[in-house]
């Protein structure tokens, strides 16, 4: 009975061999030293703080951290502040990425990381799932892939916005040109334009960060604009509309990108009477009671951290990559995560409109719905309960 | 040309704005011999006095007091600074320590304002005076150039008919000198810098609204308002007042031609550059003669 035995010892050697296959690949993700380090380059300090961005990033994986982490890895993250200065930027993530050995990028929101930094990111292959993507290179680049709309994908969505429910006829838009920006905005209208079949009434590049606006809102109201898209943030959001109210013009729709949607902007505009309108980046943060947010609501509670819209963008950006680490089976490299990031398959998430992939593309700007909010009596209502999604441009 | 004259009306606001601050700029080079950088910083830190106290619910003329207040306050305090450690330092080491005092100030005033975010500015003369050539002109913009006009007039008579001003004058050439005379050098400097703090605070009191309301883009219009002194060659508060208000229309009109409207922002630098030139070439005929 040698040969029965033999089989059978041989028959038992396979079957533990694909059972042991088999914990291998319900294992999951494992890690070297317990820990995925995971970094952050964001402008915390200097002209503008998005420092909201990476803490709520970090909140999402404490949390994680705190349940035993994943498949028993502790994330290890590093918030680096680029100062706004590109020569910190590009000090910061060398740092992240040869010394503390990061797997990849998550949460970063920056004025320039990915403009000084997205070279660097190709050449050491790491990728960044942007929390906040700011400046024109976050959307134009192999390796970072934001789970914001960002500000041009956003423009053609709130200008669609505009000839599709507000039934706009002689939109206008006005844009702040900051850096190499003129290009994104010159194409995010020509997206609109290919889109709906209209035509912009009037595109003004040339309105200034600072400085009086009474001659941009006479150009509007006697070009006969019925619509004006601008891309200001939050002091000339209020500036614009205080204009416009001084010049007593009626019969406009303002309508402006998610940095006017923010609580200041509504409680210093309370007295106009001028309707207003904001694109959100996601499901509006004001709607503290939406089921949407309610899971990042609670984790938002629970570390103490403030409800803004900018801790959405980290929030997602951390849910993200949590969701395609878990994917992975055996060790989690940078090598493995970024194979992951490029071969996943989109993943949804309350918080957006849009399911987030990155991929192998060129360029990435998964992120292509908005919700509309409308300024009424100095609080923001939610004009679209339902996503305004782009359609694909032909 | 209609669209033309439209947008010179609606560069009237700023240009009142630019003027008033120019004279105030005139006015403390004149009296205390400073380039005072600082001098709409020191008005933006008591509107934001206003500010504050407007948000936290007080009512709002008690506030402007306030505010009024502070911003003597920090023009006095500035005063100090320089008379105290620099008042023996040649004219481009003042110049250049209120610039570093401005961006300190700056520093400070965004991280306690909350940096970009907007405030609720209290307008404290709304509506319209007027409109013409289809622009509303505000009851503000009206003000601002009246009050322009009017600290014109007054600083020209102080200067030149009282014996204060006379003395001042006299300390701002020699400040060595007026001491030994007898002038009492540091009380006048700071009723000076406590004076012109005052005025304008409220003069940004009375712009900000109209102005995208933070404490950096409050502070930066001191730029224009030198580029209007600087027209008055330090010295006129007529041609400053003039100035101010061309500089504003000129600012308008470009606005409303596209081929020029994305370098408005840097009209002011070509005003200080043509000025620099004509007064260069005045000085080169001097020495020729």
């Amino acid at each position: 009975m040698q040969w029965k035995s033999s089989l059978l010892i041989a028959a038992f050697a396979g079957l533990s061999l694909s059972a042991m296959a088999g914990t291998a690949s319900a294992a999951g993700p494992t890690c070297k030293d317990g820990t995925i380090k995971v970094g952050a380059v964001s402008t915390i300090t200097g002209p503008a703080d998005f420092s909201e961005v990476p803490k709520a990033t970090k909140a999402a994986f404490d949390a994680v951290n705190a349940a035993g982490g994943i498949g028993g890895c502790k994330i290890d993250y590093t918030i680096a502040d680029d100062k706004a200065d590109p020569a910190v930027a590009a000090q910061a993530a060398r740092d992240l990425i040869d010394n503390k050995e990061a797997v990849a990028l998550v949460g970063s929101g920056s004025l320039l990381d990915c403009a000084v930094n997205s070279a660097t990111y190709s050449r050491k292959k790491i990728l960044s799932v942007q929390g906040l993507g700011v400046d024109a290179a976050c959307f134009s680049s192999p390796n970072v892939s934001p789970v914001n709309v960002g500000p041009y994908t956003l423009s053609t969505a709130m200008a669609y916005y505009a000839t599709n429910q507000l039934k706009s006829e002689k939109l206008c838009a006005f844009f702040i040109i900051i850096g190499g920006t003129q290009e994104a905005y010159k194409k995010a209208i020509e997206n609109w334009e290919k889109i709906s079949g209209k035509k912009i009434h009037l595109i003004d590049l040339t309105l200034p960060f600072q400085g009086d606006l009474t001659p941009y809102v006479i150009k509007a109201r006697d070009a006969g604009c019925d619509a004006v898209l601008t891309n200001q943030v939050e002091p000339q959001v209020v500036q614009l509309i205080k204009t416009v109210d001084a010049q007593k013009i009626t019969g406009i729709n303002w309508l402006f990108l998610a940095p006017g949607y923010t609580e200041q902007v509504a409680s210093a505009l309370a007295d106009t009477k001028q309707p207003i309108y904001v694109g959100t980046e996601w499901e509006p943060f004001t709607e503290k009671g939406s089921p949407a947010n309610a899971q990042w609501v609670a984790d938002m509670q629970k570390a103490g951290r403030p409800l803004t819209a900018f801790s959405q963008g980290g929030y997602l950006a951390a849910q993200l990559f949590l969701k395609v680490v878990a994917s992975i089976d055996g060790e989690v490299t940078r090598e493995s995560v970024t194979k992951a990031l490029h071969d996943m398959q989109p993943i949804t998430n309350p918080l957006s409109g849009s399911a987030y992939v990155f991929g192998t593309a060129k360029v990435h700007s998964p992120m292509q719905a908005t919700k509309v909010m409308k300024l009424e009596k100095g609080a923001w209502t939610v004009e679209t309960p339902e996503w305004v999604v782009l359609p694909q441009v032909k | 040309m209609n669209a033309l004259l439209t947008s010179a009306v609606a560069g009237l606001t700023a240009g009142g704005t630019y003027a008033l601050l120019g004279v105030c700029a005139v006015f403390t080079y004149r009296l205390v011999a400073v380039v005072n950088f600082t001098g709409a910083a020191i008005g933006t830190a008591g509107t934001f006095v206003l500010i504050a106290l407007f948000e936290a619910g007080f009512p709002v003329w008690p506030s402007v007091l306030a505010g009024v207040a502070a911003g003597t306050g920090v023009g006095v305090l500035i005063g100090f600074i320089m008379t105290r450690w620099f008042g023996e330092a040649s004219a481009s080491t003042k110049a250049a320590v209120t610039v570093a005092l401005l961006v300190g100030i700056i520093a400070v005033g965004l991280r306690l304002t909350g940096g970009q975010h907007p405030h609720n500015m209290p307008e404290l003369f709304p509506g319209s005076a007027f409109r013409m050539a289809g622009v509303e002109v505000t009851i503000a913009s009206v003000l601002t150039i009246g009050l322009a006009a009017l600290f014109t007039v007054l600083a020209d008579l102080f200067l030149n008919n009282t014996k204060v001003g006379l003395n001042l004058r006299a300390l701002a050439d020699r400040p060595m000198a007026a001491e030994l005379l007898g002038i009492r050098v540091q009380l006048l400097s700071l009723l000076v810098w406590g004076m012109t703090g005052a005025f304008t605070t409220f003069a940004l009191m009375i712009i900000a609204p109209q102005r995208s309301p933070n404490f950096m883009t409050l502070s930066l219009l001191v730029v224009p308002a030198l580029a209007a002194a600087l027209v008055g060659l330090f010295r006129s508060f007529w041609r400053t007042l003039a100035g101010g208000i061309a500089l504003g229309v000129i600012e308008g009109m470009a606005s409303s031609v596209d081929s020029i409207s994305q370098y408005r922002s840097a009209i002011p630098f070509l005003v200080v550059l043509a000025v620099l030139l004509w007064s260069q070439r005045e000085a080169r005929w001097d020495e020729a003669r």
